[in-house]
């Protein structure tokens, strides 16, 4: 049969407007990053200073200050569930690489996906059943829980799809070397899946730096600038979150530039991870 | 002349769900004599070497049943672990671990091991390990890069120069130059031929130039049977069987 010759032209068009069109879609998303990029830049820049590091938030009618007490309760309360959630994330990861055979493998892997489809304000209210009523208070730990659960099944994703890339002859070679199985992964196969298990860790922290709804039920907040975790603390996405629904507007200019803040460091971290991988 | 041996096979038999691979094979591999196994593809060669230093426990569906003397011990019943120090093997594609460097490579087996070296220990090591396998003049400038980054040929050497830091009694090679081009292929084979003055070796090869060349004893694999035993230069010349003969005439590969 011969193809006439319309029906390919037909073809050609119908090719090229939907190469067009994913084209322009392409575009089209970058609009609203752009602007929200561009709105947070514009209103969040001008109290991005070093007084927005270094100091405490500026009492009602007083302009300055910065967000402190919010930048130190971010970095203990995503420090300590990184510290909960990366060992535990590893070991689960290497047990879903290793032990596929295993008979609670399978649940392992459903969890861990299931963990990652639950929205996140649930795991503040798990922490908060868990966590702060048997205490009788809200606290960074409660929180650093929260987050860490959530941080967990990227952890061990990460760890598991880079111990699958690593060829079963690295594993034979340490073996046939006298290693023993303990040896072999920590020494051989960790190692080398360092860079993909790094980059899922920081993608993690990223993930969770802006998560504010568990943090509503756990961290609560804090005025005060506090170093201790077993009491209330305030985050970035907790001031963010009371300043922005405030009415005063110097609490707007510094929820504005702690969301820039933010912004700037999950870019950072995802840069980061991006290139560790390569 | 009476060779001393250095591992005998008696009945040995490994299966892999109910398959027989390897069916009832005996014999004795010679101290610092290079024996080569060859025989077409499938017919039970890797099975066989690998079984000589226990790497079938990995794979719990391999079953091993026989013997396989050392040191008067059947290393069928030893800890592996103690089996695969004295008994080292190099794989078919060379395989450095990628997070050491050279120098971490040729000492991998001590950190494996959990062993602590002082440094003088560790660089004469390195030094010694090195220049047996004719790495050292190539690397020497940047010993301390990545393992992966030299040439495949190097990378094989690197492997044989990791395993022989563990000053193994018998060295087993899998195909050790089929990844290799010809070049490479006739270095290992050089350093094939000094090694043999330390170390008992048993190489599987498809090659059959590479066989004669290198080679004191053949051992014909076919269908998991051993057919044929003996001398390179009878079983090159006057080989006993017809599979043998039909084989070296290269009538199936
Ligand atoms: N893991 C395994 N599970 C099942 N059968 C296997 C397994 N490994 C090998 N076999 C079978 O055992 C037989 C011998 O395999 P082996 O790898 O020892 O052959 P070989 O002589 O080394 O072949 P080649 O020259 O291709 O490397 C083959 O028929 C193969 O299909
Ligand atoms: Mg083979």
């Amino acid at each position: 049969m011969n193809p006439d010759k319309s029906n390919l032209k037909k073809r050609l068009l119908k090719n090229n407007v939907f190469y067009q069109s994913i084209k322009l879609f392409s575009y089209a998303l970058l609009i609203p990053l752009a602007f929200i990029l561009f709105y947070i830049i514009k209103n969040g820049i001008s109290y991005l200073n070093l007084d927005f590091l270094i100091k405490m938030p500026a009492p009602v009618g007083e302009t300055g200050g910065g967000a402190l007490n919010a930048i130190i309760g971010s970095f203990l309360i995503v420090g300590l569930s990184g510290l909960i959630a990366v060992p535990l994330g590893i070991l689960i990861g290497i047990f879903l690489a290793e032990f596929k055979e295993h008979k609670i493998n399978d649940l392992t892997r459903l969890s861990i996906e299931t963990l990652q489809g639950i929205p996140s304000i649930i795991y503040g209210i798990v922490a908060y059943v868990w966590f702060v009523m048997p205490f009788g208070k809200f606290s960074g730990i409660s929180a650093s829980i929260a987050l860490a659960l959530m941080m967990l099944p990227m952890v061990a994703k990460a760890t598991e799809e880079s111990m699958k890339m690593i060829p079963y002859t690295l594993k034979e070679a340490s073996y046939a070397l006298g290693a023993n199985y303990y040896s072999t992964i920590k020494k051989v196969i960790l190692p080398s899946c360092r860079k993909g298990i790094i980059s899922g860790i920081l993608i993690g922290i990223s993930r969770i730096l802006g998560e504010t709804a568990p943090l509503l039920f756990t961290a609560f907040g804090n005025a005060f600038l506090n170093f201790n975790m077993a009491k209330p603390i305030n985050a970035l996405p907790l001031l963010i979150y009371n300043y922005a629904s405030s009415p005063y507007q110097e609490w707007h200019q510094i929820a504005w530039s702690s969301s820039l803040f933010l912004i700037i460091i999950v870019l950072g971290l995802s840069i980061i991870a991006k290139n560790v991988i390569k | 002349m009476k060779k001393d041996t250095i591992l005998t096979v008696e009945n040995l038999e490994i299966s892999v769900k109910k398959n027989k691979i390897i069916k009832n094979i005996s014999l004795s591999f010679y101290k610092n004599n290079v024996t080569a196994i060859m025989g077409p593809s499938g017919c039970g060669k890797t099975t066989l070497i690998r079984a000589l230093n226990r790497m079938h426990d990995l794979d719990k569906s391999f079953k091993v049943k026989g013997s396989i003397t050392f040191d008067t011990q059947n290393l069928l019943k030893s800890d592996p672990i103690l089996v695969r120090q004295q008994i080292g093997m190099v794989f078919q594609r060379p395989n450095p671990f990628p997070n050491m460097s050279i120098y971490e490579n040729v000492l991998a087996g001590y950190i494996l091991n959990g062993i602590k070296l002082s440094k003088d220990e560790k660089d004469s090591i390195v030094d010694i390990n090195l220049k047996k396998v004719g790495l050292y003049d190539e690397v020497s400038d940047n010993i301390h890069r990545k393992g992966s980054h030299l040439s495949g040929g190097q990378q094989q050497r690197l492997c044989i120069a990791r395993t022989l830091a563990m000053k193994p009694k018998v060295l087993l090679l899998d195909e050790p130059t089929s990844a290799l081009d010809p070049k490479a292929t006739t270095r290992i084979e050089n350093l094939i031929n000094e090694l043999k003055k330390e170390v008992s070796i048993i190489m599987v090869t498809h090659n059959i130039e590479q066989a004669s060349r290198v080679s004191d004893y053949t051992a014909f694999l076919y269908l998991g049977d051993l057919i044929e035993y003996n001398t390179t230069e009878t079983i090159f010349t006057v080989p006993k069987d017809k599979r043998t003969e039909e084989y070296l005439s290269r009538k199936y590969g």
